[in-house]
């Protein structure tokens, strides 16, 4: 099996090989075949903590912070999704809510975008997702700066601290939009413009240094802590995403760290960075020559990998999460990694199809919306991939595949509405219509959430040796699939009528009497919608004591998360041995296996006969 | 923190390649300064100036920062990247450009 | 650093070696230590910060009607009655030229377990960046005391105070860091951790002379971003 390194380019790795026992293989015996190189590095020796504080507080055990991270991650989300009530409420029922002015409707879309994109999204998948299953999926102990790692999530915390504090100070949050686009940004009159953005940079500056922090972690443990025998192409397709997307965070944070450190130096010191001359009030302010053109290209740069950095996870969660779940190996393994890389990479040179509307140079929309398009090609084999592997499979329709179903759907939906708007003559008229909000929530937003509650479902009990409730979760499901669809489908037809974005109250305009209706029944589903997302911490705290025992691979899966000793994992996550990888984790249904399943650690003998595929 | 096991192999480089990179480094940081001693205007200074900044930008790495004799796995996982600023550079030109055009059409000529 | 030997495993040069090796199992850069790693993927995403900042400046330079300043005769010292163009800037590039060839030298001697002359030649490196440090300290408060300021700048366009003080202001920090980062490696390699493999103070983990190393990687960043900054900000 040595050889296996070796002769496994092109199509040759795709075609089957049978390993016979005594006429085909000759001499070979079982220690030969399944023999796998040595280990390169010495067992990596870790910290172990002894006190409450150590274990669970101040804890270098990649689980506990992957939990942390999920914890605080939800925490900021449900404060988001509280900010979205108070949005639709005003936007279906002006003024029911009495508090409401235009200011307080300005920052909460400003914090629930922030929120949402950099401190949920963001920090759950990679943080999250990324801390828990990366070691467990290469097979390595932990992560390999386990001190770093820790640190990371406490700048998170401070970071959501220092953002939550704004809510507290005068003049309250930012109120800018979370693209933030200066010169409106800090002038006198943007809710916010003084205490409230500054923390808002000071926040996404301390996320960025803690996110640094973690992702370092993350890269160098897929790169250099894999266990015996994995390679890079047997690692599950989440590791895949978590990795690509991590990549793409390490390049494109720094544009936005250096556009909010700018915007700070802007606001405090008076420089004019961003500033352009500006006449307010009558009166000249100090300001003068800036480019606000620069800050809308740095957060762009940053803006549109972190698009990425949110769907990519999502992309190789879902791949791995259908797969298991229809008893099928991934369609097209190595296309899909590619696709994922390939998306990565072309990210970097997409980012200002977010602004063809903005007075940049003309010529860019032709280069920009040529390479958004050339995106939607590795996007759509994923697709394609996605729905080849349930075709025919033995599928299991549980609450985590219908997850995953959801996925696909709302993802091909904002997708579609994706190719409307990267093509810059038809995104003139669209742009900033509820058309673009339908879009990026479908895509960005819903979508990606799918996959998480889907991921939920999936690794609960490994995290917690506990099933989740069936029947709740489905509840949870049709609430959340049929009610999201209730929100930002008609969506798109306020976009096309022209209700313009971020708008507190339409008051009598034209839009406003044919979209009355729809907007009563957009905040009525999002009320419920919201409200459905409680049953799942309902779903969670009830069977974390009382919910049926899952016991080790309750999912009959390949990954090695699902093959550690103890469930849930222990610090260390292998005991003694670690683990040796033999295969990919999609042997699923093997022609002349014993069983529907060949984890990756399985030897070659012990599956002599069967037809499992060359990986 | 992992270890190699065969630390011991690791050879170090003779004495010599470091003094020689140090003294070209000096030469080059040396012609570099004479580009402005000398007032070169224009695409020679340009030139000049961007000449002098790779070659000493690239000695630094190539030896000072050992890429010269490390695998070609971390040297490309290095330099492809920079693909993405080259890019962000190209387009900036040609924006603030456009910039300058916008501004003087608008705030000199008057629209 | 040169190819290393890896059990069961032939490690081929170039883009051959590089598809071995990026097909193979367990690592990706063989034989390159965590750390050294981790600071490669550092130092990458730092640059992606510097590219930031000077192609902001370049935008933002590029794009004023104002005239931008001269930076010969802004950065130019009198000395003895002779007008100098540069002369400060010539002689921080000078030490700081000189600190990186002592990183260099200090990283060879720390593999080759040589603890004195690798200690001294850190501390000959650290207190080459402290004179850059000072030494723009004094540009920076000429500068000031020439009404220079972020927010203004009596020689022409605003954003020149503003991209200078924040530039130079950044990569300060850096060396600074550095500076600090330095001394204590001077002192725990004086103090024989390396040689005993003392565990870290906050970290735990075992010392080791591939520390000294990533130092200087993240040293000669520091200077390498100096090239860069020198180029595009005093020779423009």
């Amino acid at each position: 099996m040595s050889d296996e390194y070796e002769n496994k380019t092109g199509y040759q790795a795709q075609s089957s090989e049978t390993i016979s026992s005594g006429s085909g293989g000759g001499s070979r015996t079982a220690s030969d075949i399944d023999y796998v190189r040595p280990a390169e590095v010495t067992d990596q020796d870790l910290y172990h903590g002894h006190s409450f504080i150590t274990k669970w507080v101040f804890c270098q055990d990649a689980k506990v912070i992957g939990v942390q991270y999920f914890l605080l991650a939800t925490f900021t989300g449900v404060i988001g999704l509280i900010l979205s009530w108070l949005m639709r409420l005003q936007l279906g029922f002006p003024g029911a809510a009495g508090f409401m002015t235009a200011e307080h409707y300005y920052q909460f879309v400003t914090m629930h975008g922030m929120i949402m994109v950099v401190y949920f999204l963001t920090a759950l998948f990679l943080g999250g997702f990324g801390n828990y299953l990366i070691p467990l999926m290469v097979g390595a102990r932990d992560m390999v700066f386990p001190y770093l790692n820790m640190v990371s999530f406490w700048s998170f915390f401070v970071a959501v601290g220092v953002l939550l504090a704004s809510f507290f100070v005068p003049g309250g949050p930012t109120g800018a939009g979370w693209t933030l686009y200066p010169p409106q940004t800090i002038l006198e009159g943007t809710p916010g413009s003084g205490w409230g953005i500054l923390l808002m940079c000071i926040s996404l500056i301390l996320f960025v240094a803690g996110f640094t922090m973690g992702g370092l972690n993350y890269l160098i443990t897929v790169l250099q802590a894999r266990t015996r025998g994995m390679t890079l192409m047997r690692m599950p397709l989440t590791v895949w995403g978590i990795f690509t997307a991590t990549v793409l965070a390490m390049l494109a944070f720094p544009a936005l760290l250096v556009g909010a450190l700018m915007m700070t130096l802007d606001n405090v010191l008076g420089t004019s960075f961003f500033m352009p001359t500006i006449i307010q009030a009558g009166e000249i302010l100090e300001y003068s020559g800036g480019s606000p053109i620069l800050f809308q290209h740095l957060f762009w740069f940053f803006g549109h990998p972190e698009v990425y950095i949110v769907a990519l996870p999502a992309f190789g969660i879902v791949s791995d999460l259908i797969s298991v779940h229809s008893r099928k190996n991934i369609f097209g393994y190595r296309m899909m990694v590619w696709a994922i890389v390939g998306i990565g990479g072309l990210s970097f040179f997409v980012w200002a199809h977010h602004m063809y509307v903005s007075g940049m140079n003309p010529w860019f929309g032709f280069f920009f919306a040529t390479t958004t398009l050339i995106i939607a090609i590795p996007t759509a084999m994923k697709v394609y991939n996605w729905i080849i592997t349930l075709w025919r499979g033995n599928i299991r329709l549980n609450v985590v595949m219908l997850w995953c179903l959801g996925f696909i759907v709302t993802f091909v939906n904002g997708g579609i509405t994706g190719i409307f708007l990267g093509n810059v003559s038809v995104d003139v008229p669209l742009s900033d219509t509820y058309f673009v909000v339908a879009h990026f929530h479908m895509v960005m937003g819903i979508a990606p959430l799918m996959v998480i509650m889907g991921a939920v479902y999936h690794w609960f009990p490994l995290v917690a040796g506990r099933f989740l409730n069936e029947t709740l979760g489905k509840w949870h499901f049709w609430l959340t699939f049929l009610g999201a669809y209730s929100i930002y489908f008609p969506m798109h037809y306020l976009g096309f009528i022209g209700v313009p974005r971020r708008y507190f109250e339409m008051y009598d305009s034209p839009y406003m009497t044919s979209a009355v209706g729809m907007n009563e029944f957009i905040s009525m589903a999002a009320f419920i919608v919201g409200a459905a997302q409680f049953i799942l911490i309902f779903n969670i705290i009830k069977t974390l004591k009382t919910g049926k025992p899952a016991g080790s691979n309750p999912w009959k899966a390949n990954s090695l998360e699902w093959l550690t000793p103890s469930v849930p994992p222990e610090h260390g996550n292998w005991g003694d041995k670690l683990p040796v990888v033999h295969r990919w984790p999609y042997d699923f249904n093997v022609p002349g296996a014993k069983e529907d399943f060949i984890t990756q650690t399985t030897p070659p003998s012990d599956v002599v006969g069967t037809e499992v595929e060359k990986t | 923190m992992s270890e190699t096991k065969e630390k011991e192999q690791s050879t170090t480089h003779k004495i010599g390649i470091y003094l020689w990179i140090w003294g070209l480094l000096f030469v080059l940081s040396f012609f570099s300064y004479m580009v402005d001693w000398y007032q070169f205007q224009g695409m020679l200074r340009w030139s000049l100036i961007l000449v002098f900044m790779f070659a000493k930008a690239g000695l630094i790495m190539a030896f000072f920062m050992h890429l010269y004799w490390e695998r070609y796995a971390l040297v490309n996982v290095l330099l492809w990247p920079m693909t993405a600023i080259a890019c962000f550079i190209f387009l900036m030109v040609a924006e603030f450009e456009y910039t300058v055009f916008t501004r003087l059409f608008y705030f000199v000529v008057g629209g | 650093m040169s190819d290393p030997k890896i059990d069961g495993l032939e490690l081929k040069p170039g883009f051959k070696g590089m598809a071995d090796d990026t097909g193979s199992d367990q690592t990706m850069f063989k034989g390159v230590h965590w750390g050294k790693a981790m600071m490669w993927i550092f130092l990458l995403s730092d640059t992606f910060i510097f590219s930031c900042f000077l192609i902001s400046y370049m935008k933002g330079r590029g794009s004023t009607l104002v005239d931008w300043p001269n930076a010969s005769e802004v950065f130019g010292l009198h000395v003895f009655g002779v007008e100098v163009p540069l002369l400060l800037i010539a002689i921080m590039t000078f030490v700081l030229i000189t600190s990186s060839g002592t990183m260099a030298l200090a990283v060879k001697y720390g593999y080759e377990k040589n603890r004195k002359m690798c200690g001294w030649l850190i501390l000959a490196t650290a207190i080459g960046g402290l004179i850059f440090v000072g030494m723009q300290a004094f540009e920076w408060s000429k500068l000031i005391s020439e009404g220079v300021r972020p927010w203004e700048n009596p020689f022409g366009a605003k954003q020149f105070g503003s991209f200078f003080f924040m530039i130079t202001g950044f990569h300060g920090t850096h060396v600074s860091i550095g500076v600090i980062f330095l001394f204590i490696y001077a002192y725990k390699t004086f103090a024989g951790h390396y040689d005993d493999r003392k565990r870290g103070w906050f970290t735990s983990m075992k010392g080791d002379y591939v520390e000294i190393e990533i130092l200087g990687l993240y040293w000669h960043f520091v200077d390498l971003v100096w090239v860069f900054i020198f180029a595009f900000f005093y020779l423009w």
